[in-house]
């Protein structure tokens, strides 16, 4: 740990309260954008996406189970994994614990992912997680959505000179790098109107670091992320940490 | 409910890439926010505070637990939102805290302990704590000034004519708030970090994140934001009870 500037109460109350003023300006920015999102225009969706759930084939309508709204994250777990993304699966840790307060909004969260829905219950049982995770073999709703890339279009990628952290990952999956690579991950919202589906927002990328609550915290820590430039990334599956 | 424009997958995109411009904005803004954290001066704690704890009386250094940084939540018990003799526990707080435990093993992954703490008696924590299936550790700082020294307790005479929360000065203080506060171990000396309260605490909360991407986001009642929270064993009960 590098050396750090040691202060008296006073100072660091001058310094936080200059800071607060501006964590308040983001929080307020952040409600604006929140505002912008519920003004994007609401996109039908025509394409009649089925999906294999614990309670048997279901639309993407059914899914709402008879709520207004419908939240899916697009977890990494294709038909060559043998085991979910790490990363997914630290972001579906702090998931299911929210599910019911989602629902009490109205909103109905879950899971989906295009390995066949008896690998992913199986995973499910073994992370202890409390949330309703569904099949989209065979569909092309996560395709559509861009959370799925074909051979030809990882091309580039897989011939470049492939980052460490992305072994780590594919390994950890029981996959090959472009089989791992060939998901992605996302998230989505919809809204169901008088018996019409619509598709009103999707994320990936750092768009996804809201459901990646560990970040949050460690934002506030004194070492904050202290991640850049390491070759092996830090996060593990919740029964994987060393002690 | 107030619907927006329905548009085609052409004008959603385009207003679509527009946002997503302004949502990197947010996330660089909140990067170079957690950096100016990091900067803040750390400040040495020479009081030496005791907590009751599952494992015995413990110092602050003992709550670090062998790690270099710790995070203590100021939870609100016997006082707060919807508190009664069996429902002890803040409503808002527990909310809070149910995103606590998907986190817990990934900060420990990553040097960082995550500590809950309230004045009350522990065996009463301990009690609620089973009631509401949480693993994460939870301690007593009944008969310390621990909470009245970091802005998340008030004394009777506060109460009175009034303190500072938030970093500002109010004239009525409750007997308890919410806050989050954040210390480093550096040769065994505790350091205080950071502190933050109020919406400061909605960090904590992903739940809002994912509303503020679900199609009519928070959709509260703006004189009454928290009025449908509950503690999550409740909602189920409170829909029977309706039925």
């Amino acid at each position: 740990m590098t050396e750090h500037r040691i202060g008296t109460q006073e100072e660091w109350q001058a310094e936080r309260q200059a800071l607060l003023q501006d964590e308040k300006e983001l929080t307020r920015r952040g409600d604006e954008l929140a505002r912008k999102r519920r003004e994007l225009p609401w996109v039908p969706v025509d394409k009649d996406y089925r999906f294999e759930t614990e309670a048997g084939t279901r639309s993407l309508a059914d899914l709402f189970d008879g709520r207004s709204q419908l939240l899916v994250y697009h977890f990494m777990f294709g038909p060559s994994y043998t085991a979910g993304c790490p990363v997914c699966s630290s972001i579906a840790d702090t998931l299911a614990p929210q599910a019911v307060h989602l629902r009490a909004r109205d909103t109905t969260l879950l899971l989906a992912s295009r390995a066949p829905l008896e690998r992913l219950l199986a995973y499910r049982d073994r992370m202890g997680w409390p949330i309703e995770w569904v099949s989209s073999a065979g569909s092309d709703f996560n395709r559509d959505l861009g959370f799925v890339s074909t051979e030809e279009e990882l091309k580039p990628f897989l011939e470049g000179e492939i980052p460490p952290v992305v072994e780590q990952m594919a390994e950890a999956a029981g996959t090959s790098v472009a089989g791992y690579v060939a998901e992605g991950p996302g998230l989505s919202a919809y809204a169901l109107e008088d018996g019409t589906v619509y598709r009103t927002y999707v994320t990936t990328a750092r768009g996804l670091e809201p459901a990646m609550a560990y970040y949050g915290l460690l934002d506030r820590t004194a070492r904050g992320r202290h991640e850049e430039g390491e070759l092996e990334h830090w996060l593990r599956r919740h029964d994987e940490y060393a002690d | 409910m107030p619907v927006p424009a329905v548009g085609t997958q052409e004008e959603w995109l385009s207003a679509r890439k527009e946002l997503l411009d302004a949502e990197k904005k947010h996330s660089r803004q909140g990067d170079e926010l957690a950096r100016r954290r990091r900067e803040l001066p750390w400040v040495p704690i020479d009081v030496e505070y005791t907590f009751e704890t599952s494992d015995g009386t413990k110092t602050l250094a003992d709550l670090f637990d062998g790690r270099s940084q710790l995070l203590v939540y100021h939870f609100m018990f016997g006082v707060g939102f919807r508190v009664d003799d069996e429902n002890p526990g803040c409503t808002g707080c527990s909310f809070v805290a149910d995103h606590f435990d998907g986190v817990v093993p990934h900060l420990n992954g990553h040097d960082v302990t995550l500590v809950s703490e309230s004045i009350a008696p522990l065996d009463q924590l301990q009690a609620y704590a089973a009631r509401m299936g949480w693993q994460f550790p939870w301690v007593s700082s009944l008969g310390s000034d621990f909470r009245y020294d970091f802005g998340a307790a008030f004394t009777e005479d506060q109460q009175q004519h009034g303190a500072d929360y938030n970093f500002k000065h109010e004239d009525h203080v409750p007997a308890q708030r919410e806050g989050l506060s954040t210390f480093v171990l550096r040769d065994g000396v505790v350091h205080h970090t950071y502190s933050t309260y109020a919406r400061g605490v909605e960090q904590l909360m992903g739940t809002f994140r994912f509303l503020d991407v679900a199609p009519l986001g928070r959709n509260e009642d703006p004189k009454q934001p928290g009025a449908w929270w509950h503690r999550h064993d409740e909602y189920e009960t409170l829909k029977e009870a309706r039925a």
